[in-house]
């Protein structure tokens, strides 16, 4: 193995994954700023590249970075958790190789060809054109194997060490999440039965599936990272399973107000979206109380060291903490009732929704592994906040909060010229997009949109050298 | 037959505002009840702390109110959102109920 302070495949494995997601990471915070200057300055690249292909790359890139940084995490925790290699591991490295090549192969199509006919053709070779999950169809197979290789991996292992608390919910909730992603593979002739499917990739990943991860890796990182007992925070993770599997899957029912499924949704929709922020609050409560309950029995024991043993990644955990209640709870919140979606509906708020929220409740939690993964490559015994560290973190969360904070002004302006004023119309639509606040707000967002694109370029280069950094306890 | 209000609540122009930063409030304020309740348990804050947890649980109530009066909500969604009222106030006891009989079992055992 390259570095001996790496103890198994498996962790190598995930620093391959991490690493490439974190170039992905990269990638998505480029073709955002391209796509916010085309907002402002639309002749801005056009014909070389176009807005609707800089967008596909931008929230594609998200998605597939974090799956990667995912996959990752769980390749990361697996012989910490199970106390064995992690089995299968040949071939996970293989399909690793194969993920990162058909991501490349995918990103030059999309760059290449740009404009072209609808054709089957193109839903096999170029695109699928349903947004977030764009990947043409040979892509999507290709995710299949990889998903599934990944899955009978985590299994595998499961099965045959041991079996805690964590891996348990992990096999559970990844099975899930290979397996919702079928659900966006096939097309239908209505466009409501479609969009109906096509939520169950997009809404039951992210508001069921990816959230229980996050509950996972959190109790990983607390038992690694604070010594918090792994019977409470295991209880606690089964507590928050419940309640996001219990508030999540039916918080579904807010992306089928408007798209032509049954009345019944809305009231579905209403009573699970009210109930969503519940558990958002109570992971709150989970880093509050164990953080506190382990520092505090250390005090009483006398020693007044921090319990802390990699403030880097814990300064990410604990944003995450922040970052799921402000950006998927308080931003979903203040518009997911369907008397009020009526209007905000599409609008800017749903892009301030999404950047806050996909940072807030997933980047942070990734970058934190991140920090793990360069921890345990380094054999580092307590890893320090170096002032990159604090410069990349203050200014990639400041910079996506002045985002969303940008987007949300932009939104206001939309849900009362265009929606409320206008009544939805044309006119309104294009009313609301040239007046002076969601210009000025658009200009926001791009300058913040720069000063989370320099705080990433910090944050690599953090990871890339604080791994050598004398400053670090070993 | 559908109530028209549900359909198109027609929320005045000037409502959008409070119904906005009610709704984020209602998310602000609860997180400061859970977070003080779970300081207080902790023993980070003095017990008489408590009470200013309430209050601002009381806060949060009022604003999930205002936010659903302002909205036009219909009988349903007025329910939902009581129900996720009382969630929000029971949800810190049962969670550190839980959590501390967990963590306290397993110290006896050790």
């Amino acid at each position: 193995m390259a570095n001996n302070h790496l103890t198994s495949e498996s962790k190598q494995l995930a620093t391959w994954y991490l690493t490439f997601a974190a170039i992905l990471f990269g990638a998505q915070l480029l073709f955002g700023l391209v796509a916010a200057i085309q907002y402002i300055v639309p002749g801005f690249l056009y014909g070389i590249l176009d807005f609707s292909i800089a967008r596909i790359l931008h929230i594609n890139a998200l998605v597939v970075w974090m799956v990667f940084a995912m996959f990752g995490s769980v390749y990361w925790l697996l012989p910490d958790e199970t106390g064995i290699e992690t089995i299968g591991i040949k071939a996970g490295k293989l399909v690793y190789w194969i993920f990162v090549a058909a991501i490349v192969v995918v990103v030059l199509v999309y760059l290449f060809i740009q404009i072209g006919p609808a054709s089957d053709a193109t839903i096999w070779f170029i695109t699928e054109g349903r947004e977030y999950i764009e990947a043409p169809r040979w892509a999507d197979l290709g995710i299949v194997v990889v998903a599934l290789t990944f899955v009978a991996n985590l299994f595998l292992t499961g099965i045959k060490g041991k079996q805690t608390g964590i891996v348990t919910v992990l096999m559970a909730d990844m099975i899930a999440f290979a397996g919702l992603y079928l659900a966006g593979m096939f097309f239908t002739d209505n466009i409501s039965v479609d969009q109906y499917w096509w939520w169950w990739v997009i809404h039951l990943w992210v508001e069921a599936t990816w959230e229980v991860f996050v509950g996972a890796i959190a109790a990983y990182g607390l038992i690694t990272m604070i010594g918090a007992h792994r019977k409470v925070v295991e209880m606690w993770l089964w507590i928050e399973v419940a309640m996001l599997f219990g508030s999540g899957i039916l918080g579904l029912g807010h992306h089928y107000f408007w798209i032509g499924t049954p009345e019944y949704w809305w009231e579905i929709g209403a009573l699970f979206s009210a109930l969503e922020p519940l558990p958002l609050v109570a992971m709150f409560v989970h880093v509050l109380y164990d953080w506190g309950k382990t520092q505090g029995a250390q005090d009483a024991n006398g020693d007044k060291n921090s319990v802390i043993t990699n403030k880097p990644a814990f300064t990410w955990f604990v944003l995450n903490a922040f970052g799921n209640f402000l950006g998927a709870g308080i931003w979903g919140f203040f518009h997911t009732l369907p008397q009020v979606n009526l209007y905000t509906h599409g609008t800017q708020f749903t892009s301030a929704h999404g950047h806050l929220a996909f940072f807030g409740a997933y980047a942070t939690i990734l970058v934190g592994v991140m920090y793990l993964a360069v921890q345990g490559k380094n054999g580092i015994k307590v890893m320090k906040n170096t002032k990159t560290s604090i410069w990349a973190v203050s200014m990639i969360s400041g910079g996506v909060m002045g985002m969303t904070v940008s987007l949300t002004i932009a939104g206001y302006v939309q849900v009362l010229v265009s929606r409320a004023q206008m009544g939805a119309t044309w006119a309104g639509y294009f009313d609301g997009q040239n007046g002076l606040w969601f210009t000025q707000a658009m200009d926001w967002r791009l300058i913040l949109g720069i000063v989370t694109f320099i705080g990433f370029l910090l944050l690599a280069k953090d990871l890339l050298t604080t791994g050598k950094d004398p400053v670090h306890e070993r | 037959m559908l109530n028209p209000a549900i359909i198109r609540p027609e929320i005045a122009l000037n409502d959008f505002l409070p119904i906005f930063v009610s709704s984020s409030l209602v998310l602000v304020f609860g997180g400061i009840y859970v977070g003080i309740y779970t300081a207080v348990k902790v023993k980070y804050l003095k017990p008489w702390v408590m009470v200013i947890a309430y209050a601002f649980w009381t806060l949060t109530s009022y604003c999930l109110y205002v936010m659903g009066s302002l909205m036009h909500v219909g009988s349903f969604t007025a329910k939902a959102l009581v129900v996720a009222a009382i969630g929000l106030f029971l949800l810190p006891f049962a969670v550190y109920y839980m959590e501390d009989n967990v963590h306290k079992s397993n110290e006896h055992k050790t």
